[in-house]
């Protein structure tokens, strides 16, 4: 039996497939009816019938070298149309989430994220309590005299000294789970092109969600992400240019309601709050949307919390007693520290694996092209 | 007590299965009843071309049973009959029957007269309404009784005499019959109500209902059948074009949550018979069956090797969409599992292999039928009330016909048992 092929099934995998929400695929008989409904898959890479059995079987190896399953929307066509009531969309919610955990360093800290469920008060909790106690060793919470501003009672200096490590942190971290990714996926064979030139190429489809575009069932997502992924990008642009303009230009905080990087960066918020509530209303009455669990959850909890605690310490600046501001500003630095912590392990990791494996793609199409 | 003083048995539906049953009954000794609301007897055995494994029409194998039938004494066999009430107290049920009106009456000697008068044309019921007919005409070319069928009245002219006018043979056409009652008390009921084939307007993504060329497997029995509505000749409906890409679509709606759970059991078989229908006549189409299993059990295994011998291909993978190609072609996207590649296909003629509904109908039929979980009927020993055939599982011919045989002694040993 020369052409026999050893599989490797990893035991426990199946269970926790079941416990992560995907149960369900247990049922899938291969009709491959998926990819015959599925708009995105590829003609030469189908999916998710593939990732089914190969999740069926415990085959973790086969999985984490397949970056298709970052091309799945989770538009829930498959899932709509399935025979079986497999739920191949779910299922490929929780591969990712799943391979997110196989390549995230350090490990430990994926598998914390990754059982969100159980940990998300730790994950919360902890970066709020660090804000707190290091205020508290700063300044000791002294309010000022006078209109509350957020910077004497919590010293930029400070903000610094916990955001640039975790930043420093969170950015190692995360290339080192794309280069494993990237690695498991294929070699120099696979790929034609450099990345940079894969990147600029998916750059257009990414900022216009395309894709996203020829989704059927779960159509009416693709506003609520729209929205939330330019509400990031504006928030993003914003905190850079208003360090610039302290650094560069000597602007004061806080910058009056009428500055335009005040407007821009409450444009932002809105988009955020506005993107997070479509994102959870659909979850909530559209059932073709798929199954939530905890781990999707608890991203989006974090984006709610950000956008909210952040908005409302701004607001809460005029109108609460400076303390009760207070807290909810600490509350606020804490969930921004916790996303920026967790984003290499939680579901915000799609942002890059889903850009990364798109660019992929590009170049193995490019390779394969005559 | 002997068999001749206890009450008759009754059989609903004279299929292959419901005669099967009877005759079985009758021939043990057992007086028995059996219903049929069709004019004629046969049910959808009679609607194949061929049947499987050997490949013959069915109407040789129903001629047998139709000697059989006319030979029994203490077979009654009632045609264009429901039934209309069924009571049970203790070992007895008392049942009323309704007799659709007598319009051609025995007299008839099939002759055609009155149909060559009839200016009337409706939609042809034996060929699944595929054609037209005259409303006055034989039901089918094997039809038993031989005797023709006035259907839908309604579709009569008012006033209309023609087809009685015609008719030269005395009180063959008694146009204002009347529909007729009769109560018998019978000893145990056997349903054998066969089934309905699921219906392919709930398959628009599989274009059922929605593309003229995308045709059911009942309907392909019809086309390829002598008495069917183009004469045997295997067409495509929208242009009456000879097919030279033929497709079949297997488990279209059957084995599927969403429409029927489970596995219909024939059309694997029918499927690849139908695919030696298509070979026989055009020989160089293309051929392709869309499986998610191939379940030919026991010996249909061979039909595989007449298959591959006839080069038609078998490809793993259900279709998930049928759509208009160009040029009047149908697309069909579908994985080919095995290749592990996404493909296009075109093809001229898609047959969905639709699978079957047990026909135990709500008001219909007016028993109490305790059902699986699937919602054919199970056998109520204590209500001596039976399933044959498909009306218990889906199940092709032959199987149907051990099972009625195997109703047929449980019933006879229960009306024996009083």
């Amino acid at each position: 039996m020369a052409s026999a092929t050893t599989i490797k099934p990893a035991r426990g995998f199946r269970s926790e497939l079941a416990r992560r929400g995907a149960a369900d695929a247990a049922r899938c008989f291969q009709c491959a009816t998926c990819s015959a409904v599925c708009d995105l898959t590829t003609d030469d890479a189908a999916f998710p019938r593939r990732q089914m059995l190969w999740a069926q079987w415990g085959l973790v190896d086969r999985l984490v070298a397949d970056p298709s399953i970052w091309l799945c929307h989770q538009c829930n066509d498959c899932s709509t149309r399935c025979p079986r009531d497999a739920k191949p969309g779910d299922a490929l919610q929780t591969i990712r989430a799943l391979m997110v955990e196989e390549v995230g360093a350090p490990r430990f800290l994926a598998r914390l994220v990754g059982k969100a469920s159980v940990t998300w008060p730790l994950l919360l909790g902890v970066p709020i309590l660090l804000w707190a106690v290091l205020i508290y060793a700063t300044t000791g919470f002294a309010m000022p005299q006078g209109p509350l501003i957020y910077g004497e009672v919590v010293p930029h200096h400070l903000i610094y000294l916990v955001f640039m490590p975790s930043f420093a942190f969170a950015t190692v971290a995360a290339i080192v789970g794309a280069r494993r990714y990237w690695n498991a996926w294929g070699d120099g064979g696979t790929r034609s092109g450099s990345l940079l030139q894969g990147l600029t190429g998916v750059i257009s489809d990414i900022l216009l969600h395309k894709r996203f575009e020829k989704c059927g069932a779960a159509l009416p997502r693709r506003f609520g992400h729209i929205a939330l992924f330019w509400g990031f990008i504006g928030a993003l642009i914003t905190t850079s240019l208003v360090v610039i303009a302290m650094y560069g230009f000597g602007a004061e905080l806080p910058m009056p309601q009428t500055h335009p990087l005040k407007i821009l960066g409450n444009i932002s918020a809105v988009l955020l709050i506005v993107g997070a509530v479509s994102l959870v209303a659909n979850r909530v009455t559209n059932a073709a949307s798929g199954t939530s669990r905890a781990y999707d959850n608890f991203f989006l909890v974090l984006v709610i919390g950000v956008a909210l605690t952040g908005t409302g310490a701004e607001v809460a600046r005029y109108v609460l007693p400076a303390s009760l501001a207070v807290a909810l500003y600490v509350v606020h630095l804490g969930v921004v520290l916790s996303l920026f912590l967790t984003f290499p392990y939680s579901k915000f990791a799609h942002a890059m694996y889903r850009t990364l494996a798109m660019a992929h793609q590009r170049m193995a199409v490019q390779r394969r092209a005559p | 007590m002997s068999p001749s003083t206890s009450k008759p048995m009754l059989v609903v539906g004279a299929g292959i299965a419901g005669i099967t049953t009877a005759l079985e009954a009758a021939e043990a000794g057992q007086e028995v009843v059996l219903v049929e609301r069709e004019a004629s007897v046969g049910g959808r055995v009679l609607r194949n071309h061929q049947y499987f494994p050997k490949m013959c029409p069915p109407a040789c194998g129903m001629e047998i049973n139709t000697r059989r039938m006319e030979k029994n004494p203490r077979l009654r066999v009632l045609t264009r009959t429901q039934l209309e009430s069924a009571e049970r107290t203790g070992a007895t049920w008392r049942v009323s029957l309704r007799r659709s009106p007598e319009y051609v009456t025995a007299a008839c000697t099939a002759c055609g007269d009155c149909s060559k008068a009839c200016p009337v044309s409706v939609p042809d019921a034996f060929n699944l309404g595929l054609g037209k007919v005259p409303a006055i005409r034989i039901p089918h070319v094997d039809a038993w009784p031989r005797r023709f069928v006035l259907a839908p009245r309604e579709a009569c002219p008012s006033g209309c005499r023609l087809c009685a006018d015609a008719c030269k043979v005395a009180g063959a056409i008694v146009l204002d019959a009347k529909e007729t009652h009769e109560q018998v008390e019978v000893s145990s009921i056997v349903v054998a109500t066969g089934w309905a084939p699921y219906r392919m307007e709930k398959l628009p993504e599989l274009g059922g209902g929605v593309l003229a060329d995308v045709i059911a497997n009942v309907h392909m029995e019809r086309l390829a059948a002598p008495g069917g509505p183009t004469g045997g000749k295997i067409v495509r409906p929208s242009d009456g074009a000879v097919p030279k890409r033929v497709a079949f679509v297997q488990c279209a709606g059957s084995r599927d949550v969403n429409h029927l759970p489970y596995c219909s059991a024939v059309c694997c078989m029918a499927s690849l018979k139908q695919a030696m229908y298509v070979r026989e006549q055009i020989p160089d189409a293309a051929i392709t069956v869309y499986y998610i299993d191939r379940r030919t059990p026991g010996r249909n295994e061979a039909m595989l090797e007449k298959l591959a011998a006839a080069n038609v291909q078998l490809v793993k993978g259900k279709v998930g969409k049928v759509q208009q190609g160009s040029g009047g072609a149908l697309v069909m996207h579908v994985e080919d599992v095995e290749a592990g590649r996404l493909l296009d296909v075109e093809a001229d003629l898609v047959v969905l292999a639709t699978g079957m509904e047990p026909r135990l109908g709500g008001g219909e039929l007016p028993l109490p039928i305790v059902r699986d979980g699937d919602g054919f009927a199970l056998d109520d020993r204590a209500a001596r009330l039976f399933a044959a055939g498909v009306a218990r599982r889906p199940e092709d011919v032959a199987a149907s016909v051990r099972d009625a045989t195997g109703t047929a002694a449980k019933a006879v040993s229960s009306a024996r048992s009083v």
